[in-house]
């Protein structure tokens, strides 16, 4: 018989492997959106103030909007369209953790008064991200999010979607619309996800750390729960 | 001036500059093999598809650090690798390898081995077998090694190993398949 590498090499041509799908395009595409929306909001972001200023629900004063956009942790662009984003499903919570673990990852956590079904940690930010769910992560109930520091956090919301400031933590806003969310990961890498949820959202800041509250639930709800979040 | 090609540095460099048609290019000429490493690892063609178009557009985002003049093949293979092991941790299962149906261009049914053809049409199925059954990290050196005939440095990067432990490996899967396809 002949040598065993020759042999398992023509067996190899032999292999049937998929055909290979087209992925230019499909990079060739993601590659573009990237650019195309990247772009706009370089020069949303440089007008962001006249936009919103005009599209808040909440007749802002102006002082109070320059303060709002000062969120050490969130911008909110408002963009022509918003970017497609893989609909994956997944919650990219990262790995499940008991309450102490949490704390000890992100000792500036900020607790919630209701215990939630499940806590989360994602080290895709530099001081990590712990989310708190109510469900399970099939059916969420409620999803409370929360992250330190200066990960550059974009919102992206369309023309029109009403953003509402309200009264929580040190500044807080309210979206009933879909969004995006892009931010840095700790490897410095672009990253946007939607909201996974229905699209109800509160945002808020609490000394510098960043909160985002989702799921099925009117304003005053959201704002209750925010508001017996703490130490 | 004469026009030629433009050989794959000047592609990679062009595309370290933004042009994303020089970036076009290096992934038509890598996705067959891209997806085909994706498949070995991940084990299912949907995962695969899916691991290789990631690892093209993180590729091309990371091509600031890709080092000017190395090899662009095994750099893109170890991430298009990674990608399809983290997709596969999630999905858990593979599909084993299994042998073309015909000889491409035939109208199916049982395919004669061609002329020449250094084993018979079952003993490919019996030595095929005998490598589903090797441990899967041999499984996969065996198949990068022979099936997509990587070299060693591109099997190494690839799987994540050193070139020793590849050929070392390697030379230990030879073994097991003669003990159990003798």
């Amino acid at each position: 018989m002949p040598e065993l590498d020759v042999v398992l090499r023509e067996l190899g041509r032999n292999v049937g492997f998929p055909p290979t799908p087209d992925l230019t395009s499909a990079v060739r595409r993601r590659l573009g959106e990237r650019r195309s929306w990247r772009r706009p909001v370089a020069l949303a972001l440089a007008m962001l103030v006249v936009a919103l200023g005009a599209a808040l629900a909440v007749p802002a004063a102006r002082t109070a909007l320059l303060d709002w956009l000062g969120l050490r942790g969130v911008h909110v662009v408002r963009v022509e369209q918003l970017p497609t984003v893989p609909a994956s499903g997944d919650l990219d919570l990262g790995r499940r953790v008991t309450l102490a673990e949490a704390r000890r990852r992100a000792p500036w956590l900020l607790v919630p008064a209701e215990t939630p079904d499940r806590v989360y940690v994602n080290d895709i930010l530099p001081e990590g991200k712990v989310s708190f769910l109510w469900g399970t992560p099939t059916s969420v109930r409620l999803l409370l999010t929360e992250f330190r520091g200066q990960a550059f956090v974009d919102k992206l919301i369309q023309p029109g979607a009403k953003v509402e400031m309200v009264d929580v933590g040190d500044e807080g806003a309210w979206f009933e619309e879909p969004h995006v969310v892009a931010f840095r990961d700790s490897n410095g890498n672009f990253r946007e996800s939607t909201a996974r949820l229905v699209g109800k959202t509160l945002f808020w800041q609490q000394g510098d750390v960043t909160l985002r509250l989702e799921g099925e639930l009117s304003k005053e709800q959201a704002l209750r729960i925010a508001r017996s979040t703490g130490e | 001036m004469v026009s030629r090609p433009p050989t794959e540095q000047e592609l990679v460099e062009r595309a370290k500059r933004g042009d994303e048609d020089a970036y076009g290019e290096l992934v038509r000429a890598h996705q067959g093999i891209a997806f085909r490493t994706a498949y070995l690892v991940a084990g299912n063609a949907a995962e695969a598809e899916d691991a290789a178009q990631e690892a093209f557009v993180r590729a091309y985002r990371a091509l600031g650090r890709f080092r000017r003049g190395s090899p662009f093949r095994p750099w893109l293979l170890k991430i298009v690798a990674n990608e399809a092991r983290n997709r596969r941790r999630s999905s858990g299962r593979r599909a084993a390898l299994i042998l073309r149906a015909g000889e491409e261009g035939s109208s199916g049914g049982a395919a004669p081995s061609p002329e020449g053809a250094l084993l018979a049409g079952e003993d490919r199925e019996r030595l095929l077998a005998a490598v589903n059954a090797l441990r899967e990290e041999e499984r996969l050196v065996i198949a990068c090694r022979y099936f997509l005939e990587l070299s060693e440095e591109e099997t190494a990067a690839a799987l994540g190993l050193r070139i020793g432990t590849v050929k070392s490996r390697t030379s230990r899967a030879l073994g097991h398949l003669r003990e159990s396809y003798a």
